[in-house]
């Protein structure tokens, strides 16, 4: 068998492709359960925000705590499933970063805060929000064309909704950030 | 340098290899969805799968979700090691000429 230097560059070039779209895919698949998972936290928060204020910062701690802990669950079920004769899918050293990673973001908004200190809960919630579609619109240009449209998706609401929604704004932000949380999760999913 | 992988080497089955060979080893990857990212045919991907489960490379699972049945394909160490071997072949033949 004898193999031409173009039939070896199209090879290469179709090994590259195929390595990429799968690296790509792989990633959607493993980020769209958190998708969903936050998309929901942000639904109920903001929505009992909304209706319930003086239930605000229960609402948010309790699911803040609750997205870490079933995100924890998911990313660990994950491992399990792709893996099956892997003798813990609990890693340490992964944890330990997942930690550290949600403690240097929780840092930066308290900082952000700190600093810009908005005036009204509409600015402080606007104000958060907007860190995260604007981070997966990073990742995106990295990790793939779908996260960075579910990004900026996502940010364009939440200012739009700043903009021209005025006492709604938490309910804005419940079914349109929310929304469009889980959707775009369950777009990731079917990818 | 070593010669070309004649089974890797047919397009289709190049493809397998390295979507499976970038996945952590021993990672399985469900039919359905190696079908999809490769856009084949089920009797396509089947008769290629065949080829590489007969020469080692690849490793089939066949399973029920339920009543849903599930099969899984993984890249094996020999058929991580023939890609490897068989890509760097192709690497060597563009840089050094032939």
């Amino acid at each position: 068998m004898t193999v031409t230097r173009e039939e070896a560059a199209k090879a290469l070039e179709e090994v590259s492709r195929a390595s990429d779209r799968i690296v790509t895919l792989k990633g959607y698949n493993q980020g769209a359960p958190h998708f969903i998972i936050w998309g929901l936290v942000w639904l109920v928060a903001n929505t009992v925000t909304q209706f319930w204020p003086d239930q605000t910062d229960w609402a948010w701690g309790s699911g803040i705590v609750m997205g870490m802990i079933a995100s924890a669950v998911a990313g660990i079920v994950q491992s399990r499933g792709v893996k099956p004769d892997a003798p813990s899918a609990f890693d340490p050293k992964t944890a330990r970063r997942v930690g550290l990673t949600w403690l240097v973001t929780l840092a930066f908004i308290s900082c952000l805060i700190f600093i810009s200190r908005p005036e009204t809960s509409r600015e402080a919630n606007a104000m958060i929000s907007i860190f995260f579609p604007f981070m997966y619109m990073g990742a995106g240009i990295w990790a793939g064309w779908r996260l960075f449209a579910i990004g900026l998706v996502t940010a364009a609401g939440i200012l739009a909704g700043f903009v021209w929604i005025g006492e709604y704004y938490a309910l804005w932000m419940g079914l349109f950030g929310g929304g469009s949380l889980i959707a775009g999760g369950l777009w990731l999913r079917s990818a | 340098m070593d010669g070309p992988d004649e089974i890797i080497h047919q397009s289709m089955r190049l493809r397998i290899a390295a979507t499976l060979n970038a996945l952590p080893h021993g990672e399985q990857l469900e039919f359905n969805k190696l079908k999809a990212v490769l856009g084949a045919t089920d009797g396509n991907m089947a008769t290629h799968l065949a080829a590489l489960e007969k020469a080692g490379y690849i490793a089939i699972q066949k399973d029920f979700v339920g009543k849903k049945p599930r099969t899984r394909v993984w890249l094996t160490r020999p058929g991580r090691k023939a890609f490897d071997r068989h890509v760097a072949y192709l690497r060597e033949l563009l840089d050094g000429g032939s």
